[in-house]
């Protein structure tokens, strides 16, 4: 007996003192971000093909005072003693945003997407309230930035972005102003400086550009985003890196090229994309096409699809028509063999799911409070120019080429899901193990994402490219093991979202970057 | 949301130490040598959950159930040391909606629960208790997860007093619970108002008050109890959103024990409802087991 106790004694105190080791460390390790100073500035920049402006001096940057002159002079003597010293919170301020402007209003744009992504709830009449884009922080909050809405935010940033720095490329070395601590050696910098000519600045550039759109795509964030622009604008000068001329003309470019940006936005189809007046004549094309049982919500009360008419927003890599011509074949029918074998595999997942299918599953879920399957491919996007050191403008394109392919794929899945109006496994009895988005199966849009964005991620990162690829293949098998859609919705959104990402890649290879 | 019920019913009853039988809250010692094992059957349900503060029901989720199955061996090392172990076996469901239920092993919990002192019916007890997960269940699939994948350290005083002639007593305890930080499968996750990228989560600590009343006579026990749940700070689940680990789950429960074990072999049950709280489910929970005691 004195064994069996001394045993469990042993063994009580093992088990409390292993507890104790490990329960203490709260700590929280996220990747550290810091500044770098880019392999290349990609002096030509000025001369890429820009989305929407017509030309790169389409918006006009006025000439800098002369580096010699009395304004001039004072503005160094300003910036000198903004940098002289620095409080804890502005060298933490200097570091954050030394990481990269691009890249960090690309993270806050994806923290928005998902702080958004929560379907309305429904109210005591169990109908589901639209958002209010008037009245953003209203129960339901505006917008719910689902997959499409988040695409579209995303790529509207991410071309705002780029034709703003290409401009502001244009007018760097139209006027080649030097860094500050370049004409003055004596100011002290915080972070990298490179040989890029900093009238106007990039910094602000993108600031102005990014809290213009992100205030139209995320109307509630005003406040927010002011405080994160003010924070960025004065980090450039505790960093010793911009004088108060630098930045005055890049917010005015970035200011101006994001108009032209919310232009196209404004009259881009988004204001029809949920109009649920349409899904009758869908459903009853679907039938007339011969689909036995369509799909229906599975949430009660029953909640309108998401965006019906997303389909018809305008893309950015192709036109209106070529759409259609995306458009993959039909499913199986519902009667027939092969629907059976593919529910009959989801029936044994749902059996059997493997904790490696759970978590596939979960990596690449995305769901509602994440910033969604756009958001997780930009934010590899941006990792994956950070990790190569690009420059911003050079960020910036890759951005915008992985983030119009999204929202293209947005726009060719959702023309498709709505024109076959196909339903879901859980129509059939099957569950789910990261819940069940409110539209229909075919095709799936975590595969039709995942494959553009590797395609066009594999051309600029050709070293990587098998990388990509495997990833958005997981991706869209996690679909099944997540029990929400049919191997046939995976593959074939695949195949479609390689065919939407060749667009982009047409384009990359014809904007004169040379990369 | 379940998780809440997981925590608060499982976790907080198992890991923080609320399941019945001779249980690390209460004043019960095995003497030296003996063991009492209970073998446990316990099921939580709530229909109506708190979304932060907003109690609501969900026609998607229906009723939430939760049940386990455990064995809970008490030890006497000595007359006033004893060792408690527990290992639930837990699994979920819900009645409406198409959220896979989840199941499997939890978490194996021990307790060492110490009399401290002992003068005129007054006792002062030191319990230190520890867990660690056992299964690879899946932590964030709230409410559906069946526990939180946390290591746990948790420190309880209790102090208890027993008018000798009738057996009435009366308890209160208090218990710290350290709580480690866990991994999830996904890399980037929504917290405390931002977007955490790492697949690491911190799961704050947690306390718990607890007042008993009751009598215990030496063939049976009966016992009115409440108890207060809190964790020490964390986030909320914003609107019609899903719990997450990081959540500040709060509950006060008021419920019922009894036990009658007139030999060796002895009984006992539980119920529990949840009056208030945030950031969980209202369940009603009650568990029933089989005790057995004998010599080593």
């Amino acid at each position: 007996m004195k064994t069996y106790t001394n045993w469990i004694k042993t063994a009580s105190l093992v088990l409390w003192v292993v507890a104790v080791l490990t329960s203490c460390d709260k700590t929280i390790d996220e990747p550290q971000r810091t500044g770098y100073a880019p392999a290349s500035i990609d002096e030509n920049a000025g001369t890429w093909k820009t989305y929407l402006l017509n030309s790169p001096t389409e918006i006009p940057v006025a000439e800098p005072k002369p580096v010699s002159s009395s304004e001039y002079i004072a503005e160094l003597a300003s910036l000198k003693q903004k940098s002289a010293s620095l409080t804890k919170e502005q060298r933490e301020a200097v570091d954050y945003w030394g990481a990269g402007a691009v890249y960090r209003w690309n993270e806050i744009a994806r923290e928005l997407s998902a702080r958004y992504n929560i379907p309305p709830a429904y109210n005591a009449d169990g109908k589901y309230p639209v958002p209010d884009a008037a009245n953003p922080l209203a129960d339901p909050k505006f917008p719910f930035a689902n997959p499409p809405y988040a695409s579209r935010a995303l790529a509207y940033l991410s071309v705002a972005q780029y034709d703003a720095l290409v401009a502001a490329w244009n007018y760097k070395y139209k006027y080649k102003r030097a860094a500050p601590s370049k004409t003055d050696a004596t100011i002290p910098v915080a972070l990298p400086v490179s040989g890029l000519p900093t009238y106007p600045s990039e910094d602000a550039v993108v600031a102005a550009a990014s809290v213009t759109i992100l205030k139209a795509m995320f109307p509630g964030e005003v406040p927010f985003l002011e405080a994160k622009m003010k924070e960025h604008r004065e980090s450039r000068q505790w960093a010793g890196m911009n004088v108060e001329s630098d930045l005055v003309a890049g917010v005015d470019l970035g200011n101006a090229v994001a108009a032209r940006v919310m232009a196209r936005a404004k009259t881009d189809g988004m204001a029809a994309a949920n109009n649920q007046a349409l899904t009758a004549g869908m459903i009853d094309k679907a039938k007339e096409r011969g689909l036995r049982e369509v799909w229906l919500s599975q949430e009660l009360p029953l909640r309108p699809p998401m965006l019906p008419n997303y389909g018809a927003v305008l893309p950015w890599n192709f036109d209106r028509a070529t759409v259609v011509t995306l458009r993959p074949g039909p499913p199986p029918a519902l009667d027939s063999p092969e629907f059976k074998k593919n529910l009959e595999e989801l029936q044994t997942i749902q059996k059997n799911q493997t904790r490696e299918q759970a978590r596939i599953a979960n990596y690449w879920a995305d769901g509602a409070g994440s910033y969604t399957p756009p958001g997780h491919w930009h934010r590899t996007a941006a990792n994956a120019s950070y990790e190569a050191k690009h420059s911003e403008v050079r960020m910036a394109r890759n951005l915008a080429l992985v983030g119009t392919a999204l929202m293209d794929a947005a726009i060719t899945c959702w023309d498709t899901k709505y024109y076959y109006y196909y339903p879901r496994p859980q129509q059939f009895n099957v569950k789910t193990s990261v819940g069940l988005p409110n539209f229909p199966s075919y095709t799936s849009g975590h595969s039709t994402f995942s494959a553009a964005a590797a395609t066009v991620m594999g051309y600029l990162f050709p070293e990587q490219a098998e990388t990509f690829t495997k990833q958005a293949q997981e991706a869209s098998v996690s679909r099944m093991y997540g029990l929400i859609h049919y191997r046939f919705d995976c593959e074939v959104g695949l195949k479609a979202g390689t065919e939407v990402g060749k667009y982009a890649i047409t384009r990359a290879k014809a904007d004169g970057s040379g990369l | 949301m379940r998780n809440f019920i997981k925590v608060l019913v499982v976790s907080a009853v198992f890991v923080t130490g609320k399941v019945n039988a001779q249980m690390p809250h209460d004043a019960i010692y095995m003497s030296k040598g003996s063991v009492c094992v209970a073998t446990l059957y316990g099921k939580s349900t709530w229909t109506n959950y708190w979304e932060n503060s907003l109690k609501r029901s969900n026609s998607n989720i229906g009723m939430h159930t939760t049940q386990n199955v455990l064995v809970m061996p008490a030890i006497g090392i000595t007359n006033r040391l004893n060792v408690i172990l527990n290992l639930p076996y837990v699994w979920t469901q819900t009645s409406a909606g198409n959220l896979l239920g989840q199941k499997g092993l939890q978490d194996l919990s021990g307790w060492l629960k110490y009399k401290v002192l002992s003068t005129h019916g007054f006792s002062l007890h030191a319990v230190a208790g520890a867990s660690l997960p056992i299964g690879k269940y899946v932590p964030d699939f709230l409410p559906m997860s069946i526990g939180l994948q946390c290591k746990t350290v948790s420190g309880r005083l209790i102090a208890n007093y027993k008018h000798r002639p009738t057996g009435l007593y009366v308890n209160a305890h208090g218990t710290y619970l350290w709580r480690s930080n866990i991994k999830v499968d996904r890399d980037a996750y929504q917290a405390d108002n931002r977007v955490y990228n790492t697949d690491e989560v911190g799961v704050p600590n947690a306390y718990d008050l607890g007042l008993r009343l009751g009598v215990l006579r030496k063939m049976w026990q009966t016992e009115l109890w409440a108890e207060r749940s809190s964790c020490t700070h964390g986030d909320y689940v914003r609107r019609n959103d899903m719990p997450f680990p990081t959540n500040n789950m709060q509950a006060s429960t008021v419920g019922w024990y009894g036990k009658f074990q007139p030999r060796n072999i002895g009984l006992n049950a539980r119920v529990g409802y949840v009056v208030d709280g945030r950031n969980v489910g209202q369940s009603t929970n009650y568990s029933v087991g089989v005790l057995y005691l004998f010599k080593l």
